[in-house]
């Protein structure tokens, strides 16, 4: 193999102990790895190191992290530039000729040569600003409607306290608050509850304001604080959605924001829906609240227990 | 270090780093017992500097140790650095000797302009401008010649180190290089002695110890090497290649290397 290769070179110094690889990663990183017995390399500085790896997407240097890694091998990584154009690389602390691998091809550099450019694949760009907000605010609505059953049927539970607007609006409101607050503290680290507790609770948040349903039509001041309890617990469940997405390194706090206004105009959009199919003509009449609201709150209710029985299983 | 440091000066300024390089081998000891195993790596670089190469059949042509009258194959394994193993059965000097196939080298211009005047190879220069090939881009084909004294107890006797290993181009010591002072050098070029060439002698472990002398008439160059320690002797040639081997010129590339 090695001998066909020195063959099908033109020109060139002997081969030497140096090997590179890089990398490009999906959470749109990448990384070079060198591994060179050179005695350019043993024991050079950090700052030595970065000035002889010049790492270049469409012709501008990029600045990597540096990692020395157990057997000698030293990483340079960092995060692909947006818009990047094809990726060169060239490395200073060699005389002779070694191999470049980028996934399935090598190409051979002599010394300080600098490689072809290889252009990256639109998938491993990262997005800009506009796609993620596009996709964020999607999968955030998508989340609540069709995915989300439970959130769907907490949110007609606060629905159907009342025919009044206000009273929706407050408990909204504080529902929108309170899982916006353990949404991004839960994505940054600062909360951590498992889902074995998260998941039933939710469960049985969709009970209780069900059942409470059965009981008043009033909105009760323990009934906003409740929301907001009930918020914090629906919030955690949102962060640990959106963790198994996952969030652009580049656009983390765009991604955390649009998502949660995706999930609200999903709330919303059940409200509203609700509104303009029942509530509308509905409410006035007298056999609302006994023949619908009573009901579908029982459904509720029931429904929101046989979960919490099923999620504590 | 010291020297890496200067390497890595140069290579950040983009000196004179981007061309052709040396050629050289660099024993684990120069110094071993009788009976000891000695690792000999091939080493490509620039001011005593160099990239470990590993073992290849693509590159070596004969690859040899000498002791007394005795020549055997210098063992090892294939793609591995070290290129060659050694274990010295007597005492005294042996000499290690590597001869390579052709290679073929493309240079820019300009780097190639700048590896002539570097090499002390002026006249080549000369020629190119004469022909009004200066711009013309460098397509070569470099040989390398490498030799490497090994003391075996730190007795300089017996040795054979004025022998020519029969090399299209070498660097021949006339003295003892691990002992006499000054050193004496011939350089034979197809067996005949060269004349004029550029020869530079390098300490590993100080950069401004150098010398750079060129050869009298009879290939003779006189080195007063200013301290004990690892030396590398070099000089490169430049001669026009011949028809049909798709090169203007091929390089032949002489060293020696030793401690004293």
């Amino acid at each position: 193999m090695l001998a066909l290769l020195v063959a099908a070179t033109a020109s060139a110094h002997e081969i030497g102990t140096t090997n590179v690889t890089a990398t490009f990663n999906r959470d749109h990183t990448y990384t070079v790895d060198v591994a060179s017995r050179s005695p350019l390399v043993r024991g050079q500085s950090a700052k030595n190191l970065l000035d002889a790896a010049e790492i270049r997407f469409g012709g501008v240097r990029v600045t990597p992290e540096l990692q020395r890694l157990p057997d000698g091998t030293i990483r340079f990584h960092g995060d692909i530039p947006k818009n990047a154009g094809p990726f060169t690389w060239r490395w200073t602390l060699t005389f002779s000729y070694y191999a470049l691998t980028i996934g399935p091809r090598q190409q051979w550099l002599d010394a300080d040569s600098t490689s072809t450019p290889f252009p990256l694949s639109a998938d491993l760009l990262p997005p800009s600003r506009m796609d993620v907000v596009r996709q964020y605010l999607i999968l955030g609505f998508t989340h609540i409607v069709p995915g989300g059953l439970d959130h769907i049927l907490f949110v007609l539970g606060i629905f159907l306290l009342s025919t009044k607007l206000r009273p929706v609006l407050m408990q909204v409101t504080a529902f929108t608050i309170a899982h916006s607050i353990t949404l991004g503290l839960t994505i940054y680290g600062l909360v951590s509850v498992s889902p074995r507790i998260v998941e039933p609770m939710i469960a049985l948040s969709i009970a209780y304001v069900a059942i409470e349903n059965l009981t008043t039509s009033q909105l009760k001041p323990w009934r906003i604080a409740i929301v907001f309890a009930f918020g914090l617990l629906h919030g955690m469940g949102f962060a640990g959605v959106l963790k198994e997405l996952g969030l652009p390194r580049s656009e983390f706090l765009t991604a955390l924001v649009t998502f949660n206004v995706g999930v609200e105009c999903g709330q919303l959009a059940v409200i509203g829906t609700a509104f303009v199919l029942v509530a509308c003509w509905a409410r006035t009449r007298p056999w609302y609240r006994p023949r619908f609201v009573l009901p579908a709150s029982a459904a509720i209710a029931a429904t929101g227990i046989f979960w919490t029985v099923q999620r504590l299983l | 270090m010291k020297r890496i440091a200067a390497v890595i000066v140069a290579v950040a300024a983009h000196a004179t780093l981007a061309h052709a390089h040396d050629f050289w081998i660099e024993p684990s000891t120069f110094r071993p017992a009788v009976g000891q195993l000695v690792s000999t790596t091939l080493r490509v670089g620039q001011e005593f500097v160099g990239d470990p190469i590993p073992r290849s059949a693509e590159l070596i042509d004969t690859f040899t140790v000498r002791e007394g009258a005795k020549e055997k194959d210098v063992v090892g394994f294939e793609n591995r650095d070290p290129a060659g193993y050694v274990r010295v059965e007597q005492p005294g000097l042996s000499i290690i000797g590597y001869r390579s196939k052709p290679y073929p080298l493309e240079l820019d211009a300009a780097k190639f302009e700048e590896f002539l005047k570097n090499e002390g190879l002026e006249r080549i220069s000369v020629i190119r401008a004469q022909r009004h090939e200066t711009a013309k881009p460098d397509r070569e084909r470099f040989y390398r010649f490498a030799k490497s004294v090994l003391n075996a107890n730190g007795n300089g006797s017996g040795a054979r180190f004025d022998q020519p290993f029969g090399y299209r181009f070498e660097i021949i010591p006339e003295t003892n290089p691990c002992a006499a002072t000054p050193l004496r050098v011939r350089l034979l070029f197809e067996g005949k002695p060269l004349a004029g060439a550029l020869v530079t002698a390098l300490h590993r472990d100080d950069a401004t110890a150098r010398l750079r002398v060129r050869s009298d008439k009879d290939g003779r160059v006189t080195l007063n090497l200013p301290k004990n320690g690892v030396w590398l002797i070099k000089s490169v040639q430049l001669v026009p290649a011949p028809a049909g081997t798709n090169a203007d010129w091929e390089s032949l590339w002489a060293s020696l290397t030793f401690e004293r």
